[in-house]
């Protein structure tokens, strides 16, 4: 079975996140990164699948040259290869030129089943793994908390409001992991010894033979406007505070 | 966010910048490795001690090992944590490929463990405990013994322990009474009693092998006839299979701290039936035992330094919230209070805790790379090494045990009356802190090691190679103008150091006999102790200063600036403790030798 895992490279989520001064961008200066934990989940699980079915795992990552240490992470993991896919035109790529680059390196090998996290916690789109599914032309599950995979299809649990959808799909397809679906293994001391000697893979976009226009552009990043600070309703007794609170409730804030 | 309870950022400038660790990897038994991949083993080792460890690090403690039915119950966390260790290779990570393991820096195995300690002290000595024994077996065990006992045991489905004090032999090791009766079947019979032996029993793993001190019946008196065995709780059984060989847990310790391992008392033989494997040759139990008791002392002085951290971080994170008071010149009381870390006091109290976790960090890293070394050189370098790492080793053990309790006690002192409740984890830093001067040799006996051993074997071989590397980094910090000051005052305590030294060895041994030589062996240990670490704290002003020459973005500034603020801390407020210690070692009239018992009436 060939399996492929998308894999982006995000701050950490304890990093300090600071807006640069001109808004084009975050600073990047003393941030760590880490892998999407949620595409954390989707390399867990197709190291499952492949323990289970045989086969191997590549991973495939869109980033500049840090974005190797997360392919590295992956494959100490226990992946088996790597394509890095690393170029300046491609640094901040919208969700749809991220998802076409993946779709071209991934076209060009074997693959039975497309893990993407549902999305990153970094811009939060949620959008690559969906493009990817399309432009692969192959059937996509998002979303799911349960997979199982036997028989050429594949099984997925996937959380609604208020139930679950079981989703049965032919192979092969994409799916989009959430929080649930495993618990990620840690990388074992073996596993970074190995990884080191893992073929990565280093394309551009001129050897994937995609465009770089973007159709969807970032003009600003600014932080959110800081909140007011909030108000404690005094008085003595208890009757009087909830009479200052509806008063507020009512005449301030203009909820009731 | 979760809570800190070690810098990254400190570790990788030790690792990186301070010691330059991948200077390793140019000797071909460590050329596989590379500074990434000591960042990626760093950085698991962070997760894990993230995730894996800090989040039972109070339930541990809350609910303890108890014992029931005669067996001991742990946390069940334990037994995830040690598959864990097991699967990702981490217990035998030291050993060379051909025992299944990775051949890692004991540098950056170290670090890894000084996080989980730091993390979880009580959750992190079950796969340590088991590092050390299978190290025993590894390097004196048969192959047959290997083969029997090292996949289970570096796997984490079998514990390790090191079972050596006894009833009546404590620090006194040379009193073991365990018998050990030769078979005609290749074992021997034991019977006897160990006392205060970590993780000796419990439902975390499936067995239990201890390595063990005993006297071959019949051998000499004293440390020469002691031998060393491994004797499993069950045994391969002739019929295949495992069977109990009458290793009795007869009691647990109720501890003040660590509370999360348990300390057992084995009763070994009741039923006549213990089998014990003799590990190398007879008599030669203690030299052997001593390559682990080594490794296990620097352990110690990790868990020490990593219980610091992590209180440290806790009390730095309080302080920079709770506003309380205001600055002594701000005499307007409708002015905003300021935080706690405004106060210089509590600054004081900062950089006391920074002090010692970060100086012995560095030290403890320091003896890593010089076992490191030892191992790959040969002839007169490896010798040079081993000989820096014996002298150093008591001092690893005892500074951050001692300096310990006085930086975990601060850390409550930050805190205020808060600190002493169970709210925070300060005082469970500091009751988890107290054992370690005790544990694996006491100061005490640290300091007759130091004093009495290592300073004068081979002639003072070692101690004269130990100022070489003091005088090395006084003349680096010296062609640093910010640095000079420093360098000149490592260089006079260096120097009080020697004089203090020859007049115990000279003047009070040879006069007076041993009774007097190493009865302030203890306060020798303490006065050597903060020289040794003004060397470290030396050391990193350099690579921080050196750092700073390249213009860093200004957080990163801060961070080299807090490095050498610290040093200062330390030359200012630890070091000049020499001046009165030296005072007391060369005035000493000995008067806790000739102090008769009776004066203890009252």
């Amino acid at each position: 079975m060939n399996i492929v895992v998308c894999v982006k490279q995000v701050p950490d989520t304890e990093a300090l996140i600071k807006v640069k001064a001109d808004g084009s961008g975050i600073d990047e200066g003393g941030i760590k990164w880490v892998m999407n934990p949620y595409d954390e989940f989707g390399v867990e699980e197709a190291l499952k699948l492949k323990e289970k079915n045989g086969g191997d795992v590549t991973i495939v990552s869109v980033g500049p040259a840090r974005a190797l240490e997360t392919i590295r992470t992956a494959l100490a993991m226990g992946a088996e290869k790597g394509i890095h896919i690393n170029d300046p035109a491609l640094e901040g790529a919208d969700a749809y030129t991220t998802a076409s680059a993946l779709a071209a390196a991934i076209k060009e090998i074997p693959h039975d089943i497309v893990f993407c996290g549902m999305r990153a916690i970094d811009d939060d789109a949620g959008q690559v793994g969906s493009i990817l599914a399309e432009l692969l032309g192959i059937p996509q599950v998002t979303v799911v908390t349960k997979l199982e995979v036997a028989d050429g299809k594949a099984t997925a649990v996937k959380a609604i409001e208020g139930a679950q959808l079981v989703i049965e799909t032919s192979l092969p397809c994409v799916i989009t992991a959430a929080k649930g679906l495993n618990e990620p293994r840690y990388a074992s001391l073996p596993g970074i010894m190995k990884a080191k000697k893992k073929p990565v893979d280093v394309k551009d976009a001129a050897a994937l033979g995609i465009s770089v226009a973007a159709k969807a552009k970032i003009v600003k990043m600014m932080p959110p406007p800081e909140r007011a600070p909030g108000k404690i309703v005094g008085g003595e007794e208890a009757a009087e505070k909830a009479a200052q609170l509806v008063k507020l409730l009512r005449e301030e804030a203009k909820v009731i | 966010m979760a809570e800190k309870f070690v810098s990254e950022k400190t570790i990788k400038f030790l690792v990186h910048d301070v010691f330059d660790v991948s200077q390793l990897v140019q000797y071909p038994y460590f050329s596989d490795h590379s500074r990434e991949v000591f960042d990626m083993v760093l950085d698991t080792a962070l997760k894990m001690g993230e995730d894996l460890y800090r989040p039972y690090f109070e339930e541990m403690d809350r609910l303890p090992v108890s014992l029931v039915n005669g067996r001991v119950k742990v946390h069940p966390h334990v037994r995830t944590i040690m598959k864990e260790c097991g699967a990702g290779g981490w217990i035998g990570a030291e050993f060379p490929y051909e025992t299944g393991g990775q051949q890692l820096p004991l540098t950056i195995s170290l670090l890894s463990e000084f996080i989980f300690n730091a993390a979880n002290y009580s959750a992190a000595v079950f796969a340590s405990l088991t590092t050390g024994a299978a190290g025993l077996i590894e390097s004196f065990g048969s192959h047959e013994m290997k083969e029997k006992y090292l996949p289970k045991m570096m796997s984490g489905e079998w514990q390790g322990t090191m079972a050596l004090t006894e009833p009546q032999a404590g620090s006194s090791l040379s009193d073991v009474t365990t018998v050990a009766e030769p078979t005609d079947k290749g074992y021997f019979k034991l019977k006897g009693q160990k006392i205060f032996i970590s993780a000796a029993d419990h439902d975390g793993v499936d067995n239990i092998v201890h390595l063990l001190l005993a006297k071959i019946k019949g051998a000499p008196a004293g440390v020469k006839g002691i031998s060393l065995f491994v004797v499993p709780r069950e045994r391969f059984a002739d019929e295949g299979g495992l069977e109990f060989n009458d290793v009795n847990s007869a009691g647990i310790y109720h501890k003040m701290g660590y509370r999360g391992s348990p300390i057992v008392q084995l009763g070994l033989g009741e039923e006549n039936n213990c089998r014990g494997w003799l590990v190398g040759e007879p008599n030669r139990g203690l030299a052997y035992m001593f390559q682990m008791m080594n490794g296990a002392r620097i352990g110690v002085g990790l868990g020490a330094a990593g219980i610091a951290s992590a209180a440290y971080y806790a009390s730095l994170q309080y302080t920079k919230e709770r506003l309380q008071g205001r600055k002594l010149s701000q005499k307007d009381p409708s002015t905003p209070q300021i935080a706690l870390i405004e106060h210089s006091d509590i600054k004081r109290m900062l950089l006391l805790q920074r002090a010692v976790v970060e100086g012995s960090l560095a030290l403890l890293t320091q003896c890593a790379i010089y076992h490191d070394l030892e191992k790959v050189l040969e002839g007169d370098q490896s010798e040079k090494y081993n000989l820096l790492l014996e002298l150093l080793t008591p001092v690893a053990k005892s500074y951050p045990s001692e300096m310990g309790i006085l930086s975990t006690s601060a850390g409550i002192q930050c805190l205020g009356g808060y600190g002493y409740c169970e709210e925070f984890p300060l005082e469970q830093h500091y009751r988890d802190m107290r054992i370690h001067p005790i544990h694996e040799g006491t100061t005490g006996i640290q300091g007759m090691d130091l004093l009495g051993r290592k300073m004068t074997m081979k002639g003072g071989k070692a101690a004269q190679l130990y100022i070489e590397e003091l005088q090395k980094t006084i003349q680096e910090a010296r062609e640093i103008e910010s640095l000079r000051k420093y360098a000149g005052d490592l260089e006079s305590a260096a120097k009080i150091l020697q004089k203090v030294t020859a007049h115990l060895t000279s003047e009070v041994a040879a006069k007076k006999g041993p009774d007097y030589f190493l009865a302030d062996a203890t306060v020798y240990l303490e006065f050597f102790g903060y020289i040794c670490i003004a060397w470290q704290w030396l050391k990193i002003a350099v690579s921080a200063v050196k750092a700073l020459e390249s213009n860093p973005a200004e957080k990163d500034a801060d961070f080299y600036k807090g490095k050498i603020l610290t040093m200062q801390y330390h030359y200012g407020y630890e070091l000049p403790k020499i001046n009165g210690l030296a005072e007391i070692l060369t005035n000493s009239e000995g008067i806790t030798v000739d102090a008769t018992e009776n004066l203890f009436e009252d």
